[in-house]
């Protein structure tokens, strides 16, 4: 059995949330548009996703330059980058719901998306 | 199996916050999650990957298990989308001129229409499912979740002989819901698309 892996596992308590009032963001779909080609490990191009919740949408778009992302219902959000290491980099989402951050490192990540009193926190993901 | 209600005690002690019961869980897991993950053919990094993002949901999923008993269930249907999304990635997206086959820099707008139409439908079928009875949301729910390949959408275009009876009446009333029937009334952006990308909610006989 691997132990690295049952480490990382039981590790992964620290991030249990007893917050009622957060609304966790299903991820929806990996957005592969029409008219593309899936190319095995071809380094540039964006990767898709969006996540859905009843009060809040998030799409991003993930590529080695970093996330670019958009809130729907747009309107300003304070946006943080999670990694099970903890936070990685935060921004403002702008008045239309957009914003960017820096490329995620490898493994899971995740966002927190903190509007008002209201907090929204994206499924776990790789990029 | 006989130790499924030890497995329930172990949920529900988790899920009120006992690490020591986390930490059996994980130990008595991480072999049928890895099983699924080695079926995958995934190796290194990215079946740490798929790995730790499974256990991660769980941490979060804990309180919403209905039926504690069922979590290998839950493991198994979550690291095979993980897996099959951890293969996708590998596949990396990109943009591609279907005139002369070669990698663009950037989607077309038909490319963004597309992914306009989906959001439609996609919205379409939360709006549908929300304004049927509980019963049929869950039955749908659970068929959907049941097949990591099938989504709702993919149900709706099954061929009418692949379903069984009870889910067909269900896949009837969810067509016949206000939202769908706005949806396939009025698709201005999917008339748009020449076959295609277009979604064929075929009618059942």
């Amino acid at each position: 059995m691997d132990e690295r892996h049952i480490r990382a596992a039981q590790a992964a308590f620290t991030w249990r949330t007893v917050d009622a009032d957060l609304e966790i963001l299903g991820l929806e779909t990996e957005l592969a548009p029409a008219g593309t080609a899936q190319v095995r490990g071809s380094p540039g191009s964006p990767r898709m996703f969006t996540f859905h919740g009843e009060r809040l949408s998030v799409a991003l778009e993930i590529d080695e330059d970093g996330i670019v992302g958009q809130l729907t219902p747009p309107g300003p959000a304070r946006v943080t980058l999670l990694t099970a290491g903890g936070p990685q980099a935060a921004t403002e989402a702008d008045e239309v719901g957009c914003f960017s951050l820096p490329p995620p490192p490898p493994g899971p990540m995740r966002l927190d998306c903190q509007r008002g009193a209201d907090r929204f926190l994206t499924e776990w993901t790789s990029a | 199996m006989g130790d499924r209600p030890e497995v329930g005690r172990l949920v529900r002690a988790s899920a009120q916050g006992d690490e020591a019961a986390w930490i059996e869980l994980v130990r008595r897991f991480t072999p049928r999650v890895m099983a699924v993950i080695r079926s995958y053919r995934l190796t290194g990094a990215d079946a740490q990957d798929v790995s730790q993002t499974v256990w991660l949901r769980l941490v979060e999923h804990l309180g919403g298990l209905r039926e504690p008993e069922a979590l290998p269930g839950w493991l198994r249907v979550t690291t095979e989308h993980e897996c099959d999304r951890q293969r996708q990635r590998g596949r990396r997206t990109v943009p591609v001129d279907p005139h002369c086959g070669e990698a663009m820099n950037r989607p077309s707008t038909e490319d963004v229409e597309a992914a306009i139409v989906r959001a439609e439908l996609r919205q379409a079928l939360r709006d549908g499912l929300a304004e049927l009875p509980e019963r049929d949301q869950a039955l749908l729910r659970a068929y959907a979740l049941a097949e990591p390949y099938k989504d709702i959408t993919q149900l709706l275009q099954m061929k009418t002989g692949s379903v069984g009876p009870t889910l067909r009446r269900c896949l009837d009333r969810l067509r016949r819901t206000q939202a769908l029937r706005a949806y396939l009334g009025s698709t201005p952006a999917a008339e748009k698309q020449k076959g295609g990308d277009r979604f064929e909610l075929a009618p059942l006989d």
